[in-house]
């Protein structure tokens, strides 16, 4: 998950003020800082670097930190960059391994090339907690970051009718995966895979969260559980439909996708349909069940 | 601190000392530690396999087995293991990067690559390295360009800076003189991205579990390099030396001053080893 935070200091491209930024901070195990000694985590350093734009390297993000700052600040930026720095160095491997995932697939292979290509040891490789894992929910990451990218930035999205909004950033979202289609089924068997399981759960809820937030959802009580958990449902199918889809552009993912987004549209006017039924039926059953039990103990 | 009551002749006390280090729990000097060591190691060179297996219960073929998947292998490899001087981490990382070759055979590339790589296992103490070109050739690896047998001081390597992959050090950095020689020593040759993993015995803090483990090292290892090895005091200093050494996190920031990133480590056994792990950028 910290991988977000630091994709929005190294890979953003867009500066400006009035941009929404995840703050989610990263769940590392570090033991030790690296140039002194002490058990803080990386939440309590890095108080202001997610709401600073920075630019796209992290050269010219250290430098602008240490130029921007005061003599009795530097030493704590220092403190700051180098820890900072394996975690820069590691997402760079993952962007480039991305390069070579086709090829080799999503494994350490495409890792091992991706370090080489940057031009650092592919032993870093070993670094990574979950390898494989790492990759995954690294691009998972990155699609989602260029989603909420596409949604602050995209007015006519507010002028949609939910259900259209909701099918446009779905669809838009599928297409990053489109590259990879070849090599999706085994990046979903590693997010499937136990140890791997409550992460990508995760990202997956921040994805639908960010889609129905985007789709104007003031909803605060059940239905908000309701409501991430359809559009969870036919995200995963769309997902997996698309797995098999060999139509020119994806025509027919896109057409099932149209078709669940309305199913689910009309599931609610259906559910509210069903519960007048039920409730008709109950008085219709109630009344007919007294008259049955009064002629029983008439008798 | 108590002053052992044996009677070695390497331990001298003068009164014009300049420097003392601790060695196990006698005082020797500095220059001495060395020579302790290197007649504690060729006394045990022979029966050290032997005597691992009897100490750990067979366990430390289980943590060098660790040591070798965190350290994740790939063909290509320039990897340098001190203090390996009977080989095992040096075998059991060839091992996994020839099987990988196997697994990958689908890149072409890698067929070049894994002539190109190369374990160097360096150790001070040439017994040691002996032992472990024997079993090498047991092993059928006495041919393998891979393997390269090099004698050499941890804290001062002959290697070039910037050339080696990965480091390892198991079971070794207890025994130099000056700690953060040897891991200054690590920094310079690892490359951008190298990986320096220690594999060491560690302190155990867990209530009960600590007073078995004080007594099964104070009473039966000695008694057991007695029947096995014939060599008491070699097994005395080596329980005392575990003693001495650093617990697990300050020997991680000890690692970390080395210049060394992201250093975690994992306690294996409640903390009777502890595997140490940094990372170079």
């Amino acid at each position: 998950m910290y991988r977000t935070v630091v994709n929005r200091i190294l890979l953003t491209k867009n500066t400006g003020g009035g941009r929404r930024c995840l703050l989610r901070f990263p769940d590392l195990r570090t033991a030790v800082s690296s140039s002194r000694f002490s058990t803080t985590t990386e939440p309590q350093t890095f108080p202001n670097r997610p709401l600073n734009p920075a630019d796209s390297s992290t050269s010219s993000s250290s430098t602008s930190f240490q130029t921007s700052s005061a003599a009795g600040d530097i030493p704590r930026q220092e403190r700051k960059n180098p820890r900072a720095e394996y975690q820069g160095e590691q997402a760079r491997v993952l962007q480039a391994s991305l390069r070579h995932v086709l090829r080799l697939g999503w494994s350490e292979e495409a890792m091992i090339a991706g370090a080489k290509e940057v031009g650092i040891s592919p032993s870093i490789v070993g670094s990574f907690p979950r390898k494989e894992a790492a990759l995954v929910e690294f691009f998972m990451d990155d699609c989602l970051q260029r989603l909420i990218d596409r949604i602050d930035s995209g007015e006519e999205l507010q002028d949609l009718i939910p259900s259209q909004c909701i099918y446009k950033l779905v669809r838009f979202r599928l297409e990053m995966q489109a590259p990879y289609i070849s090599k999706w089924p085994q990046a979903l068997s590693i997010q499937a895979h136990p140890l791997n399981v409550s992460t990508s759960f995760k990202q997956r809820a921040m994805l639908v969260d960010e889609i129905w937030h985007a789709a104007g959802d003031e909803a605060s009580d059940l239905d908000w559980y309701v409501k991430r958990t359809v559009l969870g449902g036919i995200y995963s199918t769309t997902e997996i439909y698309m797995l098999t889809d060999s139509s020119p552009e994806f025509r027919d993912t896109w057409l099932f996708l149209d078709n669940r987004v309305k199913d689910a549209f009309d599931l609610k006017k259906t559910i509210q349909e069903a519960t007048y039924l039920a409730e008709a039926v109950g008085a219709g059953m109630g009344s007919s069940l007294q008259g049955f039990v009064g002629k029983v103990i008439q008798r | 601190m108590y002053l052992n009551s044996y009677n070695l002749p390497c331990v001298t006390i003068s009164m014009n000392f300049t420097s003392v280090m601790f060695s196990g729990f006698k005082e020797v000097r500095e220059e001495e530690k060395s020579q302790m060591v290197g007649k504690v190691f060729s006394n045990v060179a022979s029966n050290y396999d032997l005597m691992n297996d009897f100490m750990s219960g067979g366990l430390h073929r289980l943590w060098k087995d660790r040591l070798v998947s965190k350290l994740s292998p790939f063909p290509g490899m320039k990897h340098l293991d001190v203090a390996g001087g009977t080989g095992d981490v040096a075998f059991r990382i060839l091992e996994s990067v020839n099987s990988i070759k196997r697994r990958a055979l689908q890149d072409p590339l890698n067929d070049d690559l894994q002539e190109e790589t190369r374990i160097y296992v360096c150790d001070i103490n040439p017994n040691m390295l002996d032992v472990g070109k024997n079993r090498a050739l047991e092993k059928g690896l006495g041919e393998d360009k891979s393997l390269v047998w090099v004698q050499g001081d941890a804290e001062a390597l002959s290697f070039e800076d910037n050339s080696m992959d990965g480091y390892t050090i198991a079971f070794g950095i207890r025994n130099v003189t000056h700690i953060e020689k040897v891991l200054s020593e690590a920094y310079r040759v690892l490359k951008r991205g190298g990986r320096f993993l220690c594999l060491e015995l560690s302190h155990v803090d867990i209530p009960v579990f600590k007073e078995l483990y004080d007594f099964y090292s104070f009473s039966v290892i000695p008694r057991l390099g007695e029947i096995v090895a014939g060599d008491r005091e070699s097994y005395q200093y080596l329980v005392e030396s575990i003693r001495r050494f650093p617990p697990q996190e300050k020997f991680a920031s000890m690692i970390a001053d080395a210049g060394f990133q992201k250093v975690e480590y994992e306690n294996l056994v409640g903390g009777v080893v502890a595997i140490h792990s940094g990372l170079k950028i």
